[in-house]
């Protein structure tokens, strides 16, 4: 199943390149704000939703998809946790990095046909598209085994965890928690439609030029790990997202204009445009700096990331 | 005004000489909210329309003597804490402030008075208590400047920033294994608007653990003050009702906390926050001040 939040967030099903609302017959969720919305319908959607999602597409009229405006399918999740440097950096590496993480603010989600906005106030030395595999979870997971991991995620979404570098002191929040660096969507598709997770191609392609082209077979540490180990440290709960971490070898500069593109096997195609008001300018493709220092090629880190 | 959360998540608030819990459910009930997690920043987001219908119902209203009463943390899950990170002057021996750095903490970690700090079985160096002035914001905020900072503060709350310290890559920013642990941020014991604090940028922050006092600094001390903090936070992320800002501790009496241990904590106005430490493999470490991380800290 694949849900969309659209126009003012109406919750939606996609299906055949139509939507189906629900949120007009979902009249028994409280649902104060949109978020509340798709987390009660991911808490009880085994036991309750996904037979009345069925049921009430079967009763709508649906409308073409080229008629809503999407939105994402998380529009404010209750936590974002995202993984770092979590490749081998395509099998460069022998053996993963120390497990690292860190909190990605929740404000930073846009979606399907919005705009990154370079903030104008941050000197970054650059700023970086990061596609990675975004995780729903399901049902709360405090302090869980790997091998329950999977019980616990509900679906998937394309995820671009937009980076600011250079940034001193460079620490998470100023790097990743920027107001619209959280592209999401364009829409959330439930677990039972992902074969396996640990074997997608994610592609992310910038003015239609391939940037990022990596499989989720070479994660580092693998989703029932990871879950395990952020489950250790913070409870996850329903609607809470897990970005899985990129691949660097591909990486590379947005700036004003820019149009983004980023698309998992089977999680559909999510476009985003970029502005900067002050049109800084970088070279155009891939950074090799970042790339070969991450991959352990090169001794030597990137200009910015020297101080 | 001082707002409480009680028993199984009521609202309330505080008479006037702090000795009784007024229920303010009837009042609040149309509030929309999910649980006790949103409730107070709904609240918090329509404050304008209620708050005189809650000072008239305060005089009105006889109220439950406060030790009758389980109080919860004010906000059980706030939409985002944002704290600073090293925001202090070490008792002025540093010249300059360090440059403005925080995190985003775990929302999910919040506990409240009487609650119990769960220390968990990584290999840690240790596990300290970080003193805090809570602050919490009132209006959607973004890229604010300091001069309408205050504007957008709701009110203050007694904040521990609980650390591991020792975890992680190296060199790495690891404020996640470091901060964000499961009942990590004890809070309260209540929410007390801003009108009550007349200088948070002069006012005291304590913290005994097992009645021995360990912090006592004045926020007058802090690196980035409040208006700066806000303006800089607000130029990264949007801030909205509800939301916490923990603006930094001072290093100098930074402790262990082990199992068993009571924690205090109290800045004038806000009341005193006590909660426990529980650690099921009993590790030790010295106790009382960590000198040798306060003296890392000075300037």
């Amino acid at each position: 199943m694949k849900l969309v939040m659209y126009n003012d967030f109406q919750l939606g099903l996609y299906q055949d390149n139509q939507v189906f609302n629900l949120s007009e017959s979902l009249t028994e969720i409280n649902a104060p704000t949109p978020q509340d919305m798709i987390n009660a319908v991911i808490t009880d959607f085994d036991s309750t939703y996904r037979a009345r999602i069925q049921e009430i597409a079967g009763k709508v009229q649906p409308i073409p998809m080229d008629q809503v405006h999407l939105r994402p399918p998380l529009p404010r999740p209750g936590k974002i946790v995202a993984m770092a440097a979590n490749y081998m950096e395509s099998g460069a590496l022998k053996e993963p990095k120390p497990l690292n993480g860190f909190l990605k603010s929740p404000e930073s989600v846009i979606g399907e046909g919005a705009t990154v906005v370079l903030p104008a106030g941050h000197q970054a030395a650059v700023f970086h598209h990061e596609a990675e595999l975004g995780i729903v979870i399901g049902k709360t997971a405090a302090s869980i085994s790997a091998d329950k991991a999977y019980d616990h995620i509900f679906g998937y979404v394309n995820f671009n965890d937009v980076s600011a570098r250079g940034l001193h002191p460079n620490s998470f929040l100023w790097m990743k928690s920027h107001d619209t660096f959280g592209p999401m969507g364009p829409y959330l598709v439930t677990a039972d439609e992902v074969a396996d997770a640990q074997n997608l191609q994610i592609r992310l392609w910038v003015n239609g030029d391939i940037r990022q082209d990596y499989n989720t077979s070479d994660m580092g540490h693998k989703i029932p790990k990871m879950v395990e180990w952020l489950s250790s440290i913070v409870q996850l709960d329903p609607g809470d997202l897990i970005a899985s971490g990129t691949n660097h070898q591909g990486l590379g500069p947005i700036q004003n204009g820019d149009v983004i593109e980023m698309e998992i096997t089977g999680l559909g195609r999510l476009t985003v445009n970029v502005k900067d008001e002050l049109n800084r300018e970088w070279h155009r493709g891939v950074d090799s700096d970042i790339a070969d220092w991450v991959a352990g090629r090169s001794s030597e880190p990137p200009a910015w990331a020297k101080r | 005004m001082k707002l409480v959360f009680f028993d199984d998540y009521k609202l309330g608030v505080l008479n006037k000489d702090e000795t009784r819990v007024i229920d303010m459910t009837l009042t609040l009930e149309e509030i929309p909210h999910v649980g006790p997690g949103d409730y107070m920043c709904r609240l918090i987001e329509k404050w304008s329309g209620y708050k005189s219908r809650l000072q008239t119902n305060m005089l009105d209203m006889p109220g439950i003597p406060l030790e009758d009463v389980q109080l919860r943390a004010p906000i059980p899950k706030p939409g985002k804490i944002l704290c600073m990170a090293a925001n202090y002057l070490e008792n002025g021996t540093l010249k300059e402030a360090r440059p403005i750095n925080g995190f985003l903490k775990n929302p999910s970690a919040v506990i409240g008075n009487g609650d119990t700090i769960e220390l968990p079985p990584e290999s840690v160096d240790i596990f300290h208590h970080e003193a805090e002035l809570g602050l919490v914001i009132g209006k959607k905020a973004r890229n604010i400047s300091e001069a309408e900072a205050y504007s957008y503060v709701f009110g203050y709350t007694n904040f521990i920033d609980v650390s591991a310290r020792g975890l992680g890559p190296k060199g790495a920013d690891v404020f996640l294994q470091g901060k964000s642990y499961h009942t990590f941020a004890p809070m309260g014991p209540y929410l007390v608007t801003a009108d009550e604090v007349p200088n948070p940028q002069d006012t005291n922050v304590k913290l005994w653990v097992n009645g021995g006092l360990n912090q006592d600094y004045s926020t007058s001390d802090m690196g980035h003050s409040i208006p700066k903090t806000l303006a800089w936070l607000s130029s990264i992320t949007t801030l909205n009702p509800g939301d916490i800002v923990a603006l930094g501790t001072n290093h100098q009496g930074l402790g262990s906390l082990q199992n068993g241990d009571v924690v205090e904590r109290e800045t004038p106005g806000l009341g005193r926050l006590t909660v426990h430490v529980s650690e099921p493999l009993k590790r030790e470490w010295p106790r009382g001040v960590d000198h040798a991380m306060a003296d890392r800290m000075r300037g």
